[in-house]
């Protein structure tokens, strides 16, 4: 954060819908129990689409602790940084999840989101098959993760990147879930 | 030879309970699986797995009863199916049954998905 105050009212404004949940800090393991746990209560009243958005929290959560390029002065020490923002509307819950990449990675991101993105259901099934056959340590781990998240969600996956600087620019995937 | 059991919890992470009977060669998997170190929890389970299809070599029927699983456990799961596989082709008797709620498409799609990649039969049993 740069010098200037921080304004909790334009935080407030920003989010003008129904938010069940919004939270920025580091995804360590406690506050993903947490959040999970509150997930699955709040969303009680609808297990099917609860559950879905459940599992795409700890796909989307497991890939912010381990691979954002911010929070983590070393190796496995801290978890990632990452923004989360779970909103409800009429027909359908959205959930939005971000963190910083570096530029060097993104290229890579995005790639296999197009390829996830241009596949039918069937497709992707056997994309996540070929992923999943890998022999351990070929395994790119985070790429399995969203091929599940574009499954579960039964909706594309909607990726953008906001340059932040050269080195690093902020990822954010938002995808649906139908009530 | 011993039988592997692990009370299945659900705290920060979520244990799977594990229940594999070296008399009956009955073996369950349920609950939860999304662990801190999947691998490490699975690595037991594989080795019973082997040392009974290569020392007691009777009948198994592996019970999957799991409600949940993230993807570095589904791995984990491809490969027992790999193991039980491997007993079959070798001669040995193996069934598999993988109880699900009825309602839960995505499961069943998920048991389609590995009975594919595992090319074992796998019965499906709606509760």
């Amino acid at each position: 954060m740069s010098g200037e105050k921080f304004s909790l009212y334009n935080y407030h404004k920003t989010f003008d819908k129904d938010i069940l949940i919004s939270f920025k800090g580091p995804f360590d393991k406690h506050i993903l129990a947490i959040i999970g746990n509150y997930i699955e209560v709040i969303l009680g009243r609808n297990p099917k689409a609860g559950k879905k958005i459940f599992k795409i929290f700890i796909e989307l959560a497991q890939n912010i602790a381990y691979y954002s390029a911010e929070g983590k002065s070393n190796f496995n020490t801290e978890s990632g940084i990452g923004t989360l923002v779970i909103g409800e509307f009429d027909n359908h819950y959205s959930f939005v999840a971000g963190n910083v990449v570096k530029a060097s990675d993104i290229v890579h991101i995005i790639e296999k989101s197009e390829i996830i993105n241009s596949l039918d259901r069937e497709g992707l099934r056997q994309y996540k098959r070929e992923q999943r056959n890998l022999p351990q340590g070929e395994r790119g781990s985070a790429h399995i993760g969203l091929i599940q998240v574009a499954l579960t969600a039964a909706s594309p996956l909607d990726i953008e990147v906001s340059p932040i600087n050269e080195e690093y620019s902020f990822f954010t995937i938002s995808v649906n879930v139908e009530k | 030879m011993e039988n592997l059991e692990i009370k299945g919890s659900r705290d920060v992470y979520f244990v799977p309970s594990v229940d594999f009977n070296v008399e009956t060669g009955s073996c369950v998997l349920g609950g939860e699986s999304y662990l801190e170190e999947t691998v490490k929890f699975y690595m037991p389970l594989y080795e019973w797995l082997k040392k009974f299809t290569s020392e007691v070599k009777k009948t198994i029927e592996f019970n999957f009863k799991l409600t949940y699983f993230n993807t570095s456990s589904s791995r984990c799961i491809l490969d027992i199916l790999n193991i039980l596989k491997d007993y079959e082709e070798n001669g040995g008797d193996v069934k598999v049954n993988w109880y699900y709620d009825s309602e839960d498409t995505d499961m069943e799609e998920e048991v389609e998905d590995y009975m594919i990649e595992s090319e074992l039969k796998i019965n499906l049993i709606p509760t």
